[in-house]
């Protein structure tokens, strides 16, 4: 995984954060982009920050991002949150039923028995060098980024 | 002014031809003017399927290189009036035909038929791109498993990309006692990932394989529940507004007795 520029090419869109200006490089988290559709088999996202998807993330689709991912709907597909080694990186998704689920390197695959669905927004994060995923819970102190 | 619909879906097999040809003979069968168009160049089978294999003598590719007027390829079937097919070659491969003289062809094609239907052949590769080129409408074909839900996921993608937006969905092979026990995708499970318009569920049936195999077309008989759900297709497709028909099956006495008082 390589987190230098890419082409634009065929289904893959990127966006890099070029506008930021000098010396604030470092900002990277305010560097998000809004996808306002559902992904599909076969279409992928690498974005250089934080990624929210007003949609689903169908099987066989991909997201790979360097900052956080969040799905605002069904989480089907692969996601790499943290691609270039963020170990503070969460996944977030309505419903979470990923077929891999990638956060820096750590790379995770649910459990091959049937999917239990919870019917809450979870999140996936790295807790004790191990991804955990738990409910969502609105307030409090900010998860991931706080410990 | 004619109307371009491309029969696709991804993975091979899952009923592409069937529903083509079904499609094609149900509104010919309603009185429209439809041209069947076989965009799977080098591995044919709508003539087959038609049984108009033998009355072949010029194909698509013929016509796109100008060896032949339009109008000679074009064959008329044995049973409907208004229905033709343009056959495709089957010395040939994908690349004899460009995307751009599949577009000239859909435009020649729209200023005499009604409804131009095109069998998109398996794949994502050229021939699908060729069969995409001139259409406006699409319709993608998907079985309840989940490989070919995946296919067609991906080409819905690729549709969007070839600006064809929003097409429709048609169920292919359900067996409602499967979904039933839990053994199969159900129609909903299906929705649920692809998001788009249904148009029709067609169930298993035995007939349609004995119907292909005789070059018939399942939608004109009148007794068959495949061919009562590609006359429902047909009729959407001309804009009428048709409930999804129940697919519960009703085996033994109690069908025998509604069909003896005459209730469906």
């Amino acid at each position: 995984m390589t987190c230098s520029k890419r082409d634009v090419r065929g289904e893959v869109i990127s966006g890099f954060a070029e506008g930021i200006p000098a010396g604030q490089e470092d900002l990277v988290d305010d560097n998000t982009i809004l996808v306002q559709r559902t992904l599909r088999s076969g279409q992928s996202i690498h974005y250089d920050g934080n990624v929210v998807i007003l949609g689903d993330l169908n099987p066989g689709s991909e997201v790979v991002a360097k900052g956080n991912v969040i799905i605002m709907g069904v989480l089907r597909g692969v996601v790499h949150a943290g691609a270039c080694g963020d170990e503070n990186a969460v996944v977030m998704a309505f419903r979470l039923q990923p077929t891999q689920l990638r956060i820096a390197n750590h790379i995770t695959r649910p459990p091959d028995d049937e999917p239990e669905d919870t019917g809450q927004p979870e999140m996936a994060r790295i807790k004790d060098g191990v991804v955990t995923i738990e409910a969502f819970q609105t307030g409090g102190e900010r998860q991931g980024k706080a410990n | 002014m004619g109307e371009v619909i491309v029969v696709t879906s991804g993975k091979g097999g899952v009923g592409k031809t069937t529903t083509t040809a079904n499609i094609g003979a149900g509104l010919a069968s309603m009185g429209c003017k439809v041209a069947l168009v076989d965009a799977d160049i080098g591995l044919r089978n709508l003539d087959v399927v038609l049984g108009l294999e033998n009355r072949i003598v010029y194909d698509i590719v013929d016509v796109t290189s100008g060896n032949c007027r339009l109008r000679q390829a074009l064959i008329k079937d044995k049973r409907l009036e208004g229905l033709h097919l343009l056959p495709a070659a089957q010395t040939k491969d994908k690349t004899a035909v460009s995307p751009e003289q599949m577009r000239e062809l859909c435009g020649e094609l729209k200023k005499e038929f009604d409804y131009i239907i095109i069998d998109c052949p398996a794949g994502i590769e050229q021939g699908f791109r060729n069969a995409v080129a001139g259409a406006e409408k699409a319709v993608v074909v998907t079985t309840p498993e989940v490989s070919a839900v995946r296919d067609a996921d991906r080409i819905i993608g690729l549709l969007e990309a070839a600006g064809l937006y929003e097409p429709k969905l048609v169920i292919n092979r359900i067996r409602l006692k499967m979904v039933r026990q839990g053994d199969m995708m159900s129609i909903e499970d299906i929705i649920d990932i692809l998001a788009i318009d249904l148009l029709g569920v067609i169930p298993e049936d035995e007939l349609i394989v004995i119907t292909t195999n005789r070059g018939e077309a399942v939608v004109l008989d009148q007794n068959s529940r495949s061919g009562q759900a590609y006359r429902n297709i047909t009729r959407r497709i001309l804009g009428e507004e048709v409930p999804m028909v129940n697919l519960e099956e009703e085996d033994g006495f109690l069908k025998k007795l509604r069909k003896i008082i005459g209730l469906k």
